[in-house]
């Protein structure tokens, strides 16, 4: 081959090579492009990964805070356990009221009974003193016939006699009167032993219903809070857990920054073989007969971009319904 | 609290590294490179500086050896963490004054404890 042959070879080649120079730059581009968009989304991960965790913390520091499983004794709230003793304390003192209330009407009853065996020894008085009465009368009667019969001698003594039998006859009236008002308070006081003893065998169901009621919503609680230890012992667990997956993550997601510099590299060494080949077919290189070969693989804005292609389209998540 | 700084200009490094350190106690310092390491340190010291090799504007080596220059950054660890395994490049970090070399990718709990190790 003659030297100019060789020389019209060697400008072809280089009018072709010339041709795809934009190719190189593109590479270097769209790996630029690449390792960016890379890192963005590694960054987006730490940022989840990394809010997951707090949000795993938090739960488990506040749970732990509001059970007082790990309590210091520091926090001036009342933790649920605290709570729940409140509560059975508040509980049992309300029932052992309720217990003293029905004994003190107890003792009340007992009282009124005693109070009713007195009033029957006042009508037993009262029927003596009845009895006593009308041997009076007998007696006034007697004294009366007697003075008739003494003439004008027992005119005095016919008038005492009167006035005895007078005189019997109103402690008569006041003893039949004082009867009647023991009669009353006898009733009134068996009304009252009635309400009582109604009121105390109520109270005493109602009393032990309730603590029937306090027990099983006691116990209910406890097992609840029992529930709820388990629960947190296990997020517990599940946050050591966490925290190791995200240490694994972590350790995984630093791939990027091992493919970044590699990128990086591969980026440096196109750009330098750019350069070469443009000072050596710089004469040559025209846009106008840049290759377009490789275009229609693109898919993305970001690519067509690049490479310089500016068409109308959606950008990255856009939605059309036709 | 102990104060430590990162320098690399991988903003997803910095971001896993701070991550990893705050989980373990420490307060967190950022810089992206060794001259804005340089700037940080003005403010203030650190008790700890993890930096990377090979950063844009100023590379790890040449930060190691501003920094041992402060009479308050003397005796202070400094950590190089890089994906950089050649010897001779070890040999000229120790040599600049790195207190270790710590091949990435790291193991947040090993990064953890080699930091203990190296606060007193």
């Amino acid at each position: 081959m003659h030297s100019g042959e060789v020389a019209k070879e060697g400008l072809g080649m280089d009018t072709e090579l010339a041709r795809y120079l934009p190719h190189i730059s593109r590479m270097s581009a769209q790996l630029k492009e690449t390792s960016t968009q890379i890192e963005s989304s590694v960054v987006g991960v730490c940022d989840s990964f990394q809010g997951i965790a707090e949000r795993a913390k938090s739960t488990v520091s506040r749970a732990t805070g509001f059970l007082n499983i790990n309590g210091d004794g520091a926090s001036s709230k009342v933790s649920f356990e605290g709570l729940i003793q409140n509560c059975a304390g508040i509980l049992v003192k309300i029932l052992n009221t309720t217990e003293e209330a029905g004994e003190v009407s107890r003792r009340a009853i007992d009282r009124i009974h005693q109070m009713d065996e007195h009033s029957k020894m006042i009508l037993k008085s009262l029927v003596n003193l009845e009895k006593i009465a009308q041997e009076n009368k007998m007696l006034a009667l007697n004294a009366r016939i007697e003075a008739a019969h003494a003439g004008i001698h027992g005119a005095g003594f016919s008038v005492v006699a009167v006035e005895v039998a007078s005189q019997t006859q109103r402690s008569l009236v006041v003893t039949a009167q004082v009867s009647g008002l023991i009669d009353n308070l006898r009733n009134l006081a068996g009304s009252a032993v009635e309400d009582l003893q109604q009121m105390n065998q109520q109270g005493s169901v109602r009393a032990e219903k309730s603590r029937r009621e306090v027990d099983e919503s006691l116990r209910d609680m406890q097992d609840a809070h029992g529930e709820m230890k388990q629960m947190l012992s296990s997020m517990t667990k599940d946050g050591a857990l966490l925290a190791n997956d995200i240490g694994a993550a972590v350790r995984g997601l630093q791939f990027q920054d091992r493919t970044s510099q590699q990128i990086a590299h591969i980026v440096e060494d196109l750009d330098t073989l750019h350069a070469r080949l443009i000072s050596r077919c710089g004469a040559v290189a025209a846009s106008d007969t840049a290759s377009e070969e490789g275009f229609s693989a693109y898919t993305m804005r970001e690519e067509r971009q690049i490479a310089g292609i500016h068409t109308a389209e959606s950008a990255a998540g856009d939605i059309e319904l036709f | 609290m102990r104060r430590v700084l990162i320098v690399d200009d991988s903003v997803s490094m910095r971001q896993m590294v701070g991550y990893t350190l705050r989980q373990g106690g420490y307060e967190v310092i950022e810089a992206e490179h060794g001259a804005d390491a340089l700037n940080k340190l003005t403010g203030g010291t650190v008790d700890l500086i993890i930096t990377d090799l090979n950063m844009p504007v100023m590379d790890g080596i040449t930060l190691i050896q501003n920094v041992r220059k402060q009479p308050a950054m003397k005796s202070k660890p400094i950590l190089m963490l890089t994906t950089e395994g050649l010897v001779a490049k070890k040999e000229q970090g120790k040599a600049a004054g790195a207190t270790g070399w710590i091949i990435k990718p790291f193991d947040p709990e090993k990064l953890l404890q080699t930091v203990a190790k190296v606060l007193p």
